[in-house]
């Protein structure tokens, strides 16, 4: 049984078709990446796999169960978590605070081991991202690479047997990249069972990365493979760069 | 030498906890203020002046956590005003043959507000942002409607009202003259704003409130948290209406006028947001000190001073002057003070706070308190 099954999903917005039949799956201990030009649908696909919109047809499964088209919350709750690709941090509240909403969510609640409070379980997914001494900041005085680095917190706070980041790269100079990139590794070490999935600009960092790569062209799912293949692709390289190179 | 040892260290727990933050220092002397202010001799009509603050300051409270703390806008709390102050006077009226104590008519009255904001909760949260607020705008009306529907008037006698009697607040006390009655009232609406107060702010800075602060930042983001926002939506909408319940049911049971069909009125939709905003939204302290303005504002300016320096105007055009005057005052501190009287004061305070050294901070007690301390400690 595959950790995420995705089949023939579709989302039409009016006569765009965003994603057409895209079908993949995602095995445990995984971690895949995305790419594609602007507009192939890849945020488009991430909404649709975490309830954040709803597909024209198609199904999404996590580890067998159908998950279509079910609430965002609940999907979560079932073990898919997400980022944004524009971070979303709760301005008013301070850094820990921000964690702390997702250990409120019944999963986020179920995973705090016996013993073990809230604020302990939220300082400590805080120091694995590298946020202590930030803790008791307002997410409004930090800064945009902090708060990248606070979605992930977020998103690992309910123990997800799938992440979903989406952009996790973007607007980051090399030296946090380098960090976050260090992350993401030691995510995937900790829970060797843990699925990631990475949608990214940035292919340089991404090809590090992952351990198979989806490439989207205008909805459609054109090639999929380990990255040095998708790298010597040739029809990889005519989205990217155009016809004749 | 244990009680004194005892009572010394309590003194000194108490010193270093009251006065620690200046915003707590300046909440403790604004409960002190209230605590003793009937006990200046003031004429009952003033005292039920104070009390229709208290009222107002719950109102107010109750309206902000649901608007000021979880940002869902509601323009129609009067609904759970009106059916807080019907409920009770329906139950405490002697009319209906009912006659029950104010003591079993408030909880009673509070149940049947949560009640009613579970059911008027449900619709209203399917909408949001500007909807929501004409949504729930519309829900005081109905009822008002239907209060003054004449097949009805038997039951809630309409534009009349139903007027409960004062009855004695403390019956074992047997508290007879009329002055001390208002003062037993004006005590019990400053405990029940003082529990209301706590119990709001304890709310607001658990963990559940952390969940509703998220809500209010961005519910897209509480949801990919895991969260089911409308759970939580729900709750502080019927935790909103319990205390919105109470203060109505407080206002019939001390105002003259009892329960009538202005409990339902726009007038009191728009009272608690005025005043939240006077005294800052998303603060228990911005309720009370808008609550207070507000009032003083009301009575002193608008229905005592202004008659005595305009004495030749009708009576008709002073209720035009008083709305645009009133329309004005509130533009000025709107303006001035965009994040509320009270919101300004503390943070002036806490940023004069900054400035002094970290040795140097707090009032002056805490200073000799710290002073003392030193002291004995060298010896």
């Amino acid at each position: 049984m595959h950790l995420l099954e995705v089949e023939n999903l579709t989302k039409r917005f009016g006569g765009l078709t965003a994603v057409k039949n895209v079908s993949f799956q995602i095995d445990e201990g995984e971690i895949v990446g995305i790419i594609g030009p602007n507009g192939a649908g890849k945020t488009t696909l991430f909404n649709l796999v975490s309830g954040f919109l709803k597909p024209d047809s198609g199904t999404v499964k996590l580890r067998g169960e159908d998950i279509t088209g079910l609430a965002p919350h609940k999907i979560v709750n079932k073990g898919l978590a997400r980022t944004f690709q524009v971070v979303r941090p709760f301005h008013h509240l301070p850094v820990i605070a921000n964690v702390m909403v997702a250990l409120k969510s019944p999963r986020g609640a179920r995973k705090i081991e016996w013993l073990k409070t809230m604020e302990r379980k939220a300082a400590d997914l805080l120091e694995d991202v590298g946020l202590s001494e930030l803790a008791l900041e307002p997410a409004e005085n930090v800064g945009h690479g902090t708060l990248k680095r606070l979605e992930m917190a977020k998103a690992l706070a309910t123990e997800p047997d799938l992440v979903m980041l989406d952009e996790p790269f973007g607007g980051l100079n090399p030296l946090e990249t380098e960090f976050l990139t260090k992350s993401i590794m030691r995510m995937h070490l900790d829970e060797p069972a843990r699925g990631i999935l990475v949608v990214e600009h940035k292919l340089y960092a991404l090809m590090k990365i992952v351990q198979r790569v989806i490439v989207l062209h205008q909805g459609e799912k054109i090639a999929e493979g380990k990255p040095e293949e998708i790298a010597k692709n040739k029809m990889v390289i005519e989205v990217y760069m155009g016809k004749g190179m | 030498m244990t009680i004194t040892s005892y009572l010394r260290r309590a003194y000194s727990s108490f010193v270093a906890h009251v006065f620690d933050i200046p915003a707590r220092f300046m909440a403790f002397l604004l409960f002190l203020t209230l605590l003793f202010i009937p006990l200046m001799g003031l004429a009952p009509f003033y005292l039920s002046v104070l009390i229709q603050a208290n009222v107002l300051a719950i109102f107010a409270a109750s309206w902000d956590l649901l608007v000021g703390r979880t940002g869902q806008i509601s323009l129609g709390h009067a609904v759970f005003f009106g059916i807080g102050a019907y409920s009770t006077a329906i139950l405490s009226s002697t009319v209906y043959g009912f006659g029950l104590p104010l003591w079993v008519t408030i909880p009673i009255a509070m149940l049947v507000g949560s009640a009613s904001a579970l059911l008027i909760g449900f619709p209203c949260l399917r909408v949001k942002g500007p909807y929501l607020a004409l949504v729930t705008m519309a829900f005081p009306l109905i009822l008002q409607t239907v209060i003054k529907w004449t097949p009805l008037n038997p039951v809630f006698h309409g534009e009349n009202g139903i007027k409960i009697g004062v009855p004695p607040l403390f019956p074992f006390l047997s508290i007879r003259p009329y002055n001390q009655q208002r003062m037993a009232e004006y005590y019990f609406s400053l405990i029940m704003l003082f529990i209301c107060a706590v119990i709001i702010y304890k709310i607001a800075n658990s963990k559940t409130g952390i969940v509703f602060a998220s809500i209010l930042d961005d519910e897209l983001a509480s949801k990919a948290c895991g969260i089911n926002t409308t759970k939580y939506k729900l709750m502080a909408f019927i935790l909103s209406g319990l205390f919105a319940t109470l203060a109505g049911a407080l206002q019939a049971h001390f105002s003259p006028r009892g329960a009538d069909p202005s409990t339902l009125g726009l007038t009191m939709s728009f009272t608690p947001v005025v005043v939240a905003f006077l005294g800052g939204i998303g603060t228990i302290y911005g309720s009370i000190v808008g609550a207070y303005v507000y009032t003083l504002l009301d009575w002193f300016l608008l229905r005592d001073l202004i008659p005595r320096l305009l004495p030749s105007i009708p009576y008709e055009a002073r209720q035009y002057l008083n709305l645009l005057i009133f329309s004005l005052l509130v533009l000025i501190f709107v303006i001035k003070w965009p994040r509320g009287v009270a919101r300004f004061t503390t943070d002036k305070l806490e940023d004069l706070e900054e400035a002094r050294d970290l040795d140097e901070r707090g009032p002056r007690i805490w200073k000799r308190y710290k002073r003392k301390r030193e002291k004995s400690s060298s010896i």
